[in-house]
């Protein structure tokens, strides 16, 4: 009994010392320091707040950086806009929550960052839509944006917002940069005219996959008339070893040319490994794949970013539904890799993306493409009675199906000649 | 001498009987213990441990929609550990709640999604419920009758069941059920199929706090508990007694899968309002642990599963305020139910250390 209590006390004792010493290890660390990196970040480039806005933004992630990929993607909009608006004397307070699911946490994360004060939600995944709506009616005075997704155009809330890129710009033209080489190796004898097959890797067959894997097409046929193309699903936005299995099975069905629409660089990887060429998304693949990865393009968040944060700390409304592509940078391509890209590639990239900025060129010009070999000369773009299935607004005029027109998320998903889907197992 | 070395450094030896204040002691020492630790992780991370703590505490219970939130996360932690309760005092090892939520919340679902215009909205949601208690207990009968009549082993059995029952999930979502095409993604319930709220949070909590009671009552005053309670001691006792196990045991882990099955309606239909392939999110798991914390006491199981939701919550703020990744606070959680847990091993042995022994000796 007096040994146990003895035990006890000294135990006790034993811990409280290392209470003590384990608090002044953690005083020792002046408080103000452990506040988050991300704040620190615009405290340090806004070093002259002129005229001293802050706008505190909360920014709710899908995954983390690590990916290399979407989330990393958005991070690097985030801080290129952090450091334009530090220009113009606006401080960005960042709070950011990695890793959320779609399902009630994500509602959770948005009620959170709505409690602790930030002016404006970002949710950065499809899924997250659903579950921001159900907190944005509680927090008028807080603006939302569900990025990619589709909602705010019917939803009846002043306070959301969606947005998106135009994509399907920058796939088309790393498209051709893909078609210039398909169409040297015909040239030397490398392949025969009807081997130029091009192996898509896609998550899903989802709006958003079937319009950037058409326009990757018809930017490859726009300079590679004979060229085909085979689109495997993987059945997972990212999914590492499915990725590269799914380019490896490409391969070996002679795909010569592979491209993605998924968050990995594991197809990349697998096609320098295959000896076939390769280009991207999301990110610059060419440092993992220097001699298969020609191009990538990406989406850039930045424009986006700093149009709303400024409008936000303006006071001011800003749209509903934004989309742009080349003309505000909101699309780019990664670095052309010059030394296996086709030789006139650059110029021939310049040429075209002067003739979509100008609107010369429509991606989806109905003379391009036959489906069931007919023109098409009609299709929705949205859907209005949500039984998912387009409805109203007529998408095709003046000669082209206008993509992401009506609204910010992609809504071609048209079957097109010339594209075999391998499996469709994920519609 | 030579006799001394063989004996071992430190030995072990049963005790009972400890008085309950040593027994609480030793808990709060084990909690202070675990706070101490995380806060040495704490500390490696960069954060203040003490303003770490404050943040936690503050982020989880600091405000009505805080504390809207921690309820809303301890609901279906404390439904699934009242519905294993009874299977693991039986000593039948259910580690399928996890499968079972899910199939609970598969049959609400299909009510939800295809019978909403058709009934009022009460009536739809009884009717979810039952249907959710009625899928879960048909998907934990299932390994019970395998039990029963082969003995097979239960713990593979039931892990196994829910990777099916979860891969349902997954092809409904990509298939049958799915919404915009290619999303992968089930669409919201009608507002008819959802829970309503009281004070703030879905009404689940109040079907759990019921079910507290209702499983105290059993487990402590009905026939069927003192069955299980038998059983959970000695088979061959019970079989002795005339108890017909095989029966008992398919009909407590019924009444758990339908237990499991209710807390997979309360999160699909009060929670999120969707199905999706992590509906039961690891609480199927977690619920285990506040099951053995509250030594499968119904009224223990409350505070515990609070405790859990808390730190949860906590971490979720610490992550927002601090920048401290959650895994940080996933890590302190663990050191905490380690300790937990780990301090029943020091109420329930002695240690004995070889001087010490000796000495006992030379005075007996």
């Amino acid at each position: 009994m007096k040994k146990f209590l003895a035990l006890l006390l000294s135990m006790i004792l034993a811990l409280s010392l290392a209470a003590c010493g384990g608090d002044s290890g953690g005083d020792s660390k002046p408080a103000d320091e452990s506040t988050p990196a991300d704040t620190q970040q615009p405290a340090d480039s806004g070093s002259e707040p002129a005229e001293g806005k802050t706008v505190k933004v909360g920014l709710i992630c899908i995954g983390d950086e690590n990916d290399q990929g979407y989330t990393y993607n958005f991070i690097r909009g985030k801080e290129a806009a952090t450091e334009a608006l530090a220009a113009k004397g606006i401080t960005v307070d960042w709070v950011t929550k990695w890793n959320i699911g779609e399902d009630s946490g994500c509602e959770d994360a948005n009620i959170e960052l709505a409690d602790e004060g930030c002016d404006l939600i970002i949710n950065n995944s499809f899924g997250f839509e659903p579950f921001m709506l159900k907190v944005a009616p509680d927090y008028p005075e807080i603006e939302f944006i569900s990025c990619t997704n589709q909602a705010s155009w019917g939803d009846n809330l002043e306070n959301t917002h969606n947005a998106f890129a135009n994509i399907y710009e920058g796939r088309y033209l790393a498209g051709v940069v893909a078609g210039m080489k398909l169409q040297q190796m015909i040239d030397e004898g490398t392949i025969s005219a009807d081997q130029a097959v091009i192996g898509y890797v896609g998550a899903f067959s989802f709006a958003e996959v079937v319009s950037g894997f058409t326009a990757y097409f018809l930017g490859a046929r726009s300079v590679c008339p004979s060229v085909t193309m085979k689109v495997q699903f993987v059945g997972s936005w990212s999914d590492a070893t499915e990725e590269a299995n799914a380019a490896s099975a490409l391969a070996d069905m002679g795909c010569v040319m592979i491209s993605q629409h998924s968050d990995n660089t594991t197809p990349a990887t697998t096609a320098q490994s295959k000896g076939v060429f390769h280009t991207g998304y999301n990110n610059d693949m060419i440092s993992v794949a220097p001699e298969a990865s020609l191009i990538g393009t990406r989406i850039n968040w930045a424009p986006y970013f700093e149009y709303a944060i400024e409008s936000v700390a303006n006071g001011e409304s800003f749209d509903q539904d934004w989309c742009h592509g080349m003309d505000m940078d909101a699309v780019v391509m990664t670095d052309l890799n010059e030394a296996i890209a086709a030789p006139g590639t650059a110029e021939k990239l310049a040429e075209v993306e002067a003739k979509i900025r100008s609107g010369e060129l429509q991606v989806f010009d109905t003379s391009t493409f036959t489906i069931k070999g007919a023109k098409l000369e009609t299709a929705f773009a949205l859907d209005t009675d949500g039984d998912f299935t387009p409805d109203s607004e007529e998408a095709v005029f003046d000669g082209a199906f206008h993509e992401s027109h009506f609204q910010s998320a992609p809504y071609f998903n048209l079957p097109i000649d010339g594209i075999e889907r391998l499996n469709e197992d994920f519609g | 001498m030579n006799h001394e070395k063989k004996i071992p450094l430190i030995r072990l030896a049963k005790r009972d009987g400890m008085e309950s204040w040593k027994v609480w002691c030793i808990r709060a020492a084990s909690i202070l213990f675990a706070l101490l630790l995380g806060a040495l992780v704490m500390a490696l991370a960069g954060a203040n441990p003490v303003t770490a703590y404050g943040t936690m505490i503050s982020g989880a219970l600091g405000k009505k929609s805080a504390i809207r939130q921690t309820v809303k996360i301890a609901v279906p932690l404390l439904g699934c550990a009242l519905a294993i309760a009874p299977c693991f005092k039986m000593r039948f090892w259910n580690i399928g709640a996890e499968g079972q939520i899910t199939a609970g919340a598969v049959a609400a679902s299909y009510f939800a999604l295809f019978w909403a215009d058709r009934l009022p909205s009460p009536v739809l949601l009884a009717v979810m419920g039952i249907a959710g208690a009625a899928a879960g207990g048909l998907w934990a009968l299932i390994p019970a009758f395998f039990k029963a009549k082969w003995n097979t082993n239960e713990t593979l059995f039931t892990l196994m069941m829910n990777y099916i029952i979860i891969g349902v999930v997954r092809w409904l979502q990509g298939g049958p059920w799915e919404g915009r095409k290619g999303s992968q993604i089930i669409p919201q319930f009608d507002e008819a199929a959802c829970l309503p709220r009281v004070l703030g949070v879905h009404c689940g909590w109040i079907i759990v706090l019921v079910l507290v009671i209702f499983m105290h009552v059993y487990m402590n005053h009905t026939k069927h508990g003192y069955e299980i309670a038998v059983i959970g001691d000695s088979i061959n006792t019970a079989r002795y007694a005339g108890m017909n196990v095989g029966r008992v045991m398919m009909r407590t882990m019924f009444l758990s899968g339908a237990i499991s099955g209710i807390v997979g309606f309360i999160v699909a239909s009060g929670a999120n309002n969707t199905l999706y392939d992590g509906v039961a999110g690891g609480v199927g798991f977690t619920s285990i642990t506040v099951a053995w914390l509250s030594q499968l006491n119904a009224f223990a199981m409350v505070g515990i599963s609070g405790l859990l939701a808390v730190l949860s919550k906590g971490a979720e703020t610490l992550q927002t305020r601090m920048a401290v990744p959650t895994s940080i606070s996933d890590i302190i959680t663990g050191i905490l139910l380690f300790c937990m847990l780990g301090c029943e091993f020091f109420i329930n042995y002695r240690l004995i250390f070889r001087g010490a022994g000796r000495k006992e000796a030379q005075h007996g």
